[in-house]
């Protein structure tokens, strides 16, 4: 919902960024008249150069127009002719339907489901997604799990945080692979070296002399040492890539930069009748609302008694060994938010794609000023997360390995390490969103995970109680 | 796409019936073109058009049979010519009048605009210390090739240029990865003379050490080349009991057969002098000469990362002394082993040209293991198709699993699709004009003249998936009937399945002419680069800067580039099939050595996977096994070895020295 100050700053703001950053958005008058059915009232132009303060402000704002629109037929929502794969697909024959809750469009707004417990936030079970990995040009309709995996609306609360962490530990991982293949031709002899950035161990890497390298002992990263850290299966690189993905998927919304004429020889591949429906500028709106979302935080509860119960929860949490997985925060060395960023490939913009970059300046934003740093000046992440996969089941503990199809070369009982942050407010849990309580998704723990697991299940009552209610301070910042 | 276009195909235009099966205008009762087809149309406009009458091939896509001016004999004078036209020229304007009285034709829908990324090709021979010309008198009007290889197992593509009279150099080179391009001359201790009177050359495993050696094709004697350590090469031809001939060979393929130790090889021979009444119909045979050792005898591979080529088993290597000729010979420009009906037993194709054979015609072989090579005949669904054949290209380009081929000639080029209405025959439907690759002018500076098609190559140069087709043109020497300024073709592939000429706007529209050329990615950044072997003139080299955008040049699509190894024979797997995956989409490359015009290149196979992150890639063995799917992440190079378990990733060396500045500012990039 859009409030009189959300308006009021808007208007405050859009003068601010035109003047800090070329025009962002054309004015409301030369739009869509305000009764117009359409929901994109007005396109934006792209984005360049750095934008701060109050000009990220208001460029979010616009994210977050879009992030709520609800797309008609007039923006060119639907894809009768075009799949919700990733890659652009046609359909064999047209779509029957214009919604559709497995193959999609399945969703008016992103809002629709991230919404809990605001704009941005988690989904309930309702707006569970439908994942079709190897199915793209199939229309299916059940609900067997032979076809789809089935997942829960994550929250985007601290997005931007997270992607600046994961392009700081590809480059680091990137870095030491270079280093052991220069180590190997210098040395005419392999070279086995560990892989690790911000304390989080990657596994080991082999190289030869020759220039190739053996990723056999690899741990929780993809082979190309890209972290990709959204989606539950952490397999999305960026917000911007992820944000083009699901804008065809879940509304038919096309964005040029994936769908366009460049990639496809048209400029309507979903053959509604619209062109080019999301324009770069629309998708760095999108890009800076969810990168610029607060970061929850652990807030400190009214009730002395809950006070009491999270600091033992807290230490709970440490002397079970969850930290080895979800780290309390991790180091952030730059605030700066590049859009296009620098690991996204061909489909979703890219540095190269444009002339100027732009860059947003999260450190100008109020919640940034709240975060810790330490003595190094890094920023600390409280993302409670290491951003990894792990083997989170086993035939012993199946409850979380609940998919049958593996997703983007990742197996089927692999999963990202969730960030807790943000726990608190985005119930259910679980990758298919149905685990309706803490202590049942902490009981679930498989593989990797199981000695915590079992740790947890082995605590006192006392003791399982008060990790629960430190758990329930980790709160969205609204 | 493939279905979408033929479906467009209007009735009554070339479908079962070549359109022009002599690449020109019709020989009596030959060449049949219906009315009311595009081609007819089109041709029409042509001789509507003022131009009409300036040249031989005014009006025209191919140059008038009969009419051609000989390539270096003087040929038929321009008042024949005239004359000829004179009366074209009376027959045409009736029929031009009685299709104007006709009910309209429906309009061909406009193509729609190229809409991909039109690569930035920036010419940098000089910068880059390539400074080589091929030339010579009449036996070099022809060939002018070259060879990209990794002759010092630094992963990035080295150069051989032919010279034609003058001497073929060697380049090693020293670009960086994703840097400007380097090359540095690599001298030889080979006897000169070897390297002289060269018209092409081919990459090849031949002896099995694990390192490429180089055919070089002459004018009076083949050469092989052994390759040494560090890009030295040393003559084998004693040593691999092979006689080079003397023949003017200007057409190489090579293949393994099954069981062989060493690959066969195929030499394609142009005009025999020393016939009576050469250079017209006196074209030599051409030569097939099998290994005599099956596979046991080849030497054990090497199989550690890094480590040297294990040294050949006593005193082992191939055996080529018995050579078997491939009779007739009609003047062959190019062949190419290729498994055309995916059977798994590559044919070989040539190309030949008409100017000098008699009764000749596009030949396609059968070669089977054991037995002696035999042609396909017209019983067997090979149609006669008689043309200026200069190159072969090969690509699967509506992805249909099947190969398909680009034939230059002079005037149109050729873009053949095997016609399944023909159960098991290797028949094909012409659908050149129809797909927008024609060629058959100059795209600048046009005179109404026919191009002269060389070199033809498929690879996708901005790496949206959709193979893109390069040709080499330019002038065989001074013949004025034919463009004069005839810029090379890089025609574009587009998502409708038809092809924009973009040469002009990428940037290789120089009045050079072309001859070989080698697609390479020679600094190793993903994107396809050329370089182009001129006759009389020097070489040019092409680096792809990405595609063209407002603002300079931006990233093109994603890539992978995949190298595949084997244990036993046939180490490189030639004739191992690549089917890589992207989404819904399977895209088809082979391993082959051969085609293009005297020119070849051997090393990483490239893919552009455009918006694709992910690919799979399953690799059918040239023993018919499938591979499981090997999941790659694309923008990376990925080695296969037969039987592992995943593919490996490999990279250029990040820490090569900068090579040394060009030597004035004005080279610089």
């Amino acid at each position: 919902m859009t409030t009189r100050r959300d308006n009021a700053l808007r208007a405050a703001a859009l003068v601010l960024a035109n003047l800090a950053a070329g025009a962002l958005a054309a004015p409301a008058g030369a739009g869509e008249p305000a009764w117009s059915e359409k929901a994109i009232k007005r396109q934006i132009p792209p984005v360049t150069g750095r934008i701060a303060g109050a000009s990220l402000e208001a460029l979010a704002h616009e994210g977050r127009d879009l992030f709520e629109a609800r797309f008609t037929d007039l923006d060119g929502a639907g894809r009768p002719n075009a799949t919700q794969a990733i890659v652009p697909t046609a359909t064999r024959r047209p779509a029957e339907l214009d919604f559709q809750r497995l193959a999609g469009p399945d969703a008016n707004a992103c809002s629709s489901c991230h919404n809990e417990p605001v704009a941005g936030g988690a989904g309930s079970f309702v707006a569970n997604a439908f994942v079709s990995e190897g199915f793209e040009s199939a229309n299916f309709d059940t609900l067997d799990a032979q076809f789809s995996n089935e997942r829960g609306t994550n929250h985007l609360f601290g997005a931007g945080l997270i992607e600046l962490l994961a392009r700081e530990m590809s480059a680091d991982l990137a870095s030491q692979r270079r280093a052991a293949l220069h180590a190997a031709r210098q040395s005419g002899g392999a070279v086995r070296k560990p892989l690790s950035s911000k304390g989080v161990d990657f596994g080991r890497l082999t190289a030869f002399p020759d220039g190739s390298v053996d990723l056999s002992e690899l741990s929780g990263v993809d082979d190309d040492l890209v972290v990709r850290p959204f989606s539950q299966k952490g397999v999305m690189t960026s917000i911007r890539q992820f944000s083009v993905n699901a804008m065809n998927q879940h509304h038919g919304m096309e964005a040029g930069e994936r769908w366009g004429a460049r990639w496809t020889g048209t400029a309507d591949f979903d053959g509604d009748g619209h062109a080019d429906e999301l324009g770069p500028g629309e998708v760095s709106a999108l890009v800076a609302f969810q990168a610029t979302l607060a970061p929850p935080r652990e807030e400190a509860p009214d009730d002395e008694a809950w006070v009491e119960a999270a600091a033992r929860g807290r230490t709970v949490f440490r002397d079970i060994g969850c930290e080895s997985c979800h780290r309390p925060a991790l180091p952030l060395k730059s605030l700066r938010f590049e859009d296009p960023g620098p690991l996204d490939m061909a489909g979703t913009l890219r540095t190269g794609d444009v002339e100027t970059p732009a860059t947003y300046d999260l450190s100008t934003l109020e919640w940034a000023k709240r975060l810790p740093r330490n003595d190094a000046g890094e920023v600390l992440v409280p993302l409670f997360g290491d951003l990894k996969r792990h083997r989170i089941a086993d035939s012993r503990t199946p409850r979380l390995g609940n998919e049958t199809l593996a997703q983007r070369f990742v197996e089927r009982d692999v999963f990202m390490t969730a960030e807790l942050w943000g726990l608190a407010d985005t119930a259910p849990y679980g990758h298919r969103g149905d685990i309706t309580t803490l202590d049942a998704v902490i009981r679930a723990h498989g593989a990797e995970g199981e000695a915590s697991g079992h740790a947890y299940a082995a605590l006192p009552d006392a003791d399982r109680s008060a990790l629960i209610a430190w758990l329930k301070t980790l709160r969205v910042e609204e | 796409m493939g279905s979408r276009l033929k479906e467009d195909i209007p009735e009554g235009s070339a479908r079962g019936t070549p359109l022009c099966p002599a690449g020109h205008l019709p020989r009596k009762g030959g060449d049949r073109q219906r009315w009311g087809s595009p081609l007819f149309l089109h041709r029409l406009r042509f001789l509507q058009s003022p131009t009409i009458g300036r040249g031989s091939g005014a009006g025209s896509i191919s140059p008038l049979a009969g009419e051609m001016s000989g390539r270096t004999e003087g040929g038929a004078t321009r008042t024949d010519v005239r004359q000829v036209f004179r009366l074209k020229r009376r027959v045409l304007s009736a029929l031009v009048a009685l299709l104007l009285a006709m009910p309209a034709v429906a309009a061909e829908p406009a193509p729609s605009p190229f809409s991909g990324d039109v690569p930035v090709l920036h010419e940098e021979a000089a910068a880059a210390g390539i400074d080589h010309v091929y030339g010579g008198p009449w036996e070099f009007f022809v060939g002018g090739g070259g060879a990209a290889l990794d002759c010092n197992e630094d992963g990035f593509p080295d150069v051989f240029l032919a010279g034609g009279k003058g001497d073929g150099a060697f380049y090693v080179n020293r670009s960086r990865a994703g840097g400007r391009l380097a090359f540095e001359k690599a001298p030889q201790d080979l006897d000169p003379k070897d390297l002289q009177n060269v018209t092409g050359a081919y990459p090849l495993d031949i002896d099995q050490d694990g390192r490429q050696d180089l055919v070089l094709l002459r004018v009076g004697g083949n050469v092989l080349l052994k390759g040494l350590p560090g890009c030295r090469f040393e003559k084998a031809n004693f040593a691999w009991h092979f006689d080079g001939g003397r023949a003017w060979t200007t057409a190489f393929s090579a293949t393994f057969e099954p069981g062989m130790a060493y690959p066969t090889l195929a030499f394609g021979n142009y005009v025999d002098r020393a016939a009576p009444g050469s250079p017209w119909g006196t074209c030599a045979d051409n030569v097939l000469i099998r290994p005599r050792q099956p596979a046991a005898a080849a030497p054990e591979p090497r199989v550690a990362a890094g480590a040297e080529p294990a040294p050949l088993p006593g005193a082992g290597g191939p055996d080529y002394s018995e050579p078997t000729a491939l009779s007739p010979g009609y003047c062959a420009l190019s062949m190419l082993f290729t498994d055309w009906d995916r059977s798994g037993q590559p044919s070989l194709r040539i190309t030949n040209d008409r100017q000098y054979y008699r009764g000749g015609e596009e030949q396609l072989w059968r070669v089977e293991p054991g037995r002696a090579p035999r042609p396909y005949r017209k019983a067997d669904g090979w149609q006669h198709l008689s043309i200026w054949g200069m190159g072969i290209a090969e690509g699967d380009v509506d992805n249909d699993g099947y190969p398909d081929y680009a034939l230059t000639s002079m005037g149109d080029t050729k873009l053949q699709f095997l016609d399944r209405e023909f159960e098991d025959a290797p028949t094909y439907r012409d659908e050149a004009y129809q797909r927008g690759a024609t060629a058959h002018r100059p795209y600048v500076h046009d005179a109404g003249k026919p191009s002269t098609g060389w070199h033809a190559g498929f690879a996708d140069f901005n790496n949206d998936t959709r193979l893109d087709l390069f040709i080499a043109k330019g002038n065989v020497e001074a013949m004025p009937d034919f463009a004069a300024d005839d810029p090379d073709n890089l025609l574009m592939g587009g998502f409708d399945g038809r092809f924009t000429e973009v040469g002009d706007r990428a940037g290789i529209a120089l009045p050079t002419k072309g001859r070989g050329a080698l697609i390479a990615d020679f600094n190793l950044d993903g994107a396809m680069d050329l370089l182009v072997v001129n006759r009389g003139q020097k070489a040019s080299l092409f680096r792809n800067l990405g595609g063209k955008a407002d603002f300079g040049e931006r990233p093109l699509g994603n890539f992978v580039e995949v190298k595949l190894s084997q244990k036993g024979a046939n180490r490189d797997a030639v004739g191992a099939k690549l089917a890589v995956k992207i989404g819904a989409t399977t895209l088809n490359r082979t391993i082959q050595v051969g085609g293009g015009h005297a020119s070849g290149t051997a090393g990483f196979v490239h893919v552009g996977v455009g918006t694709a992150e992910r690919a799979e890639i399953r690799v059918q063995w040239p023993d018919g096994e499938w591979s499981h799917p090997y999941r790659v992440f694309a923008d990376n190079f990925v080695l296969i070895d037969k039987g592992a378990v995943a593919a490996r990733y490999w990279y250029p060396d990040a820490e090569r020295p900068e090579p040394a500045e060009p030597a004035t500012t004005a080279e610089r990039n």
